[in-house]
């Protein structure tokens, strides 16, 4: 009985307050800096420009990925050209007038211009009339 | 310390002592293992809006022709091409971009081996320029 007195007593003496302080820090330090937005989104070299620094609220309506080689990502899922139209077709028509289908293309910087062309062909064929080029700010800064 | 005081902060200790940390740390280490694992340190992204050209028709603002820059490769590199004048860097195509008139717009060509960052380089120095009418003619190939 006495033994687990001693023992309950020096469990008590433990001091967490620091490390629970330091814990709650990183915490609020990770959700800050996640972006959780970005987790769907296919890690791709982008091209290295600072881009249109304009704040736009909105978020495109489309990401379509585009590899090195060709290859084209919708929500990380390979998709062929013929689905890329598809899907656009059927998200032109379900959108307003007033609010036009905007679509934000993630290609990496060395796929050849082709694989662009090929694409954007797709998509005027289905009324996209505006899109957007994804970069990268080469000096990093927000 | 008087004896009472010192009574008075032992019992206090006892008291927070008593209180069942372990879950919670429990929670916060589970929390911090989350964030650390579904943390995104890329870089921030922006974007290069362009509006969508076809060979035969697609946007026009204006009845004014759109002065075109074609790139093309050249010595294993891209080069810019507006009328007779050929430049081999963003740069010097931005400073030829600001002396021309804005109002009718810039339309940006390519050859199908030009890898996508020479036309996102395009983009960024007709941006750069102060050209708002900014499009993007894709090639179909033939």
């Amino acid at each position: 009985m006495s033994r687990r007195g001693n023992q309950s007593r020096h469990m008590i003496s433990v001091d967490l307050t620091s490390m629970i302080d330091v814990v709650f820090q990183l915490i609020i330090f990770f959700m800050f800096t996640s972006q959780f937005g970005e987790l769907r989104r296919t890690e791709i070299d982008l091209p290295h420009q600072p881009g249109d620094e304009t704040k736009v609220r909105r978020e495109p309506a489309m990401i379509i990925d585009l590899t090195n080689d060709g290859t084209y990502l919708v929500e990380s899922a390979q998709a062929s050209l013929i689905e890329i139209e598809r899907l656009v077709r059927a998200g032109v028509l379900g959108q307003d007038a007033s609010d036009p289908f905007d679509v934000l293309i993630r290609p990496d910087r060395h796929a050849s211009a082709v694989y662009l062309d090929r694409l954007l062909l797709r998509l005027s064929n289905t009324g996209v009339q505006r899109w957007k080029l994804a970069t990268v700010n080469p000096r990093g800064g927000s | 310390m008087t004896r009472a005081r010192v009574l008075k902060s032992r019992h206090r200790s006892a008291r927070l002592g008593a209180l069942p940390l372990t879950s919670m740390i429990d929670v916060v280490f589970l929390l911090l293992i989350f964030f650390l694992v579904t943390a995104n340190f890329a870089q921030d992204e922006r974007k290069l809006p362009a509006t969508l050209q076809t060979e035969g028709g697609g946007v026009r603002s204006s009845d004014l022709q759109p002065q075109i820059v074609y790139i093309r490769v050249q010595d294993e590199g891209a080069v810019f091409v507006i009328g007779d004048v050929v430049v081999s860097d963003a740069r010097s195509l931005e400073a030829l971009l600001m002396n021309l008139p804005k109002e009718p717009g810039v339309a940006i060509k390519s050859d199908p081996d030009v890898p996508i960052s020479a036309i996102a380089a395009a983009l960024q120095a007709a941006r750069n320029a102060g050209f708002v009418k900014r499009s993007y003619v894709p090639s179909d190939g033939t």
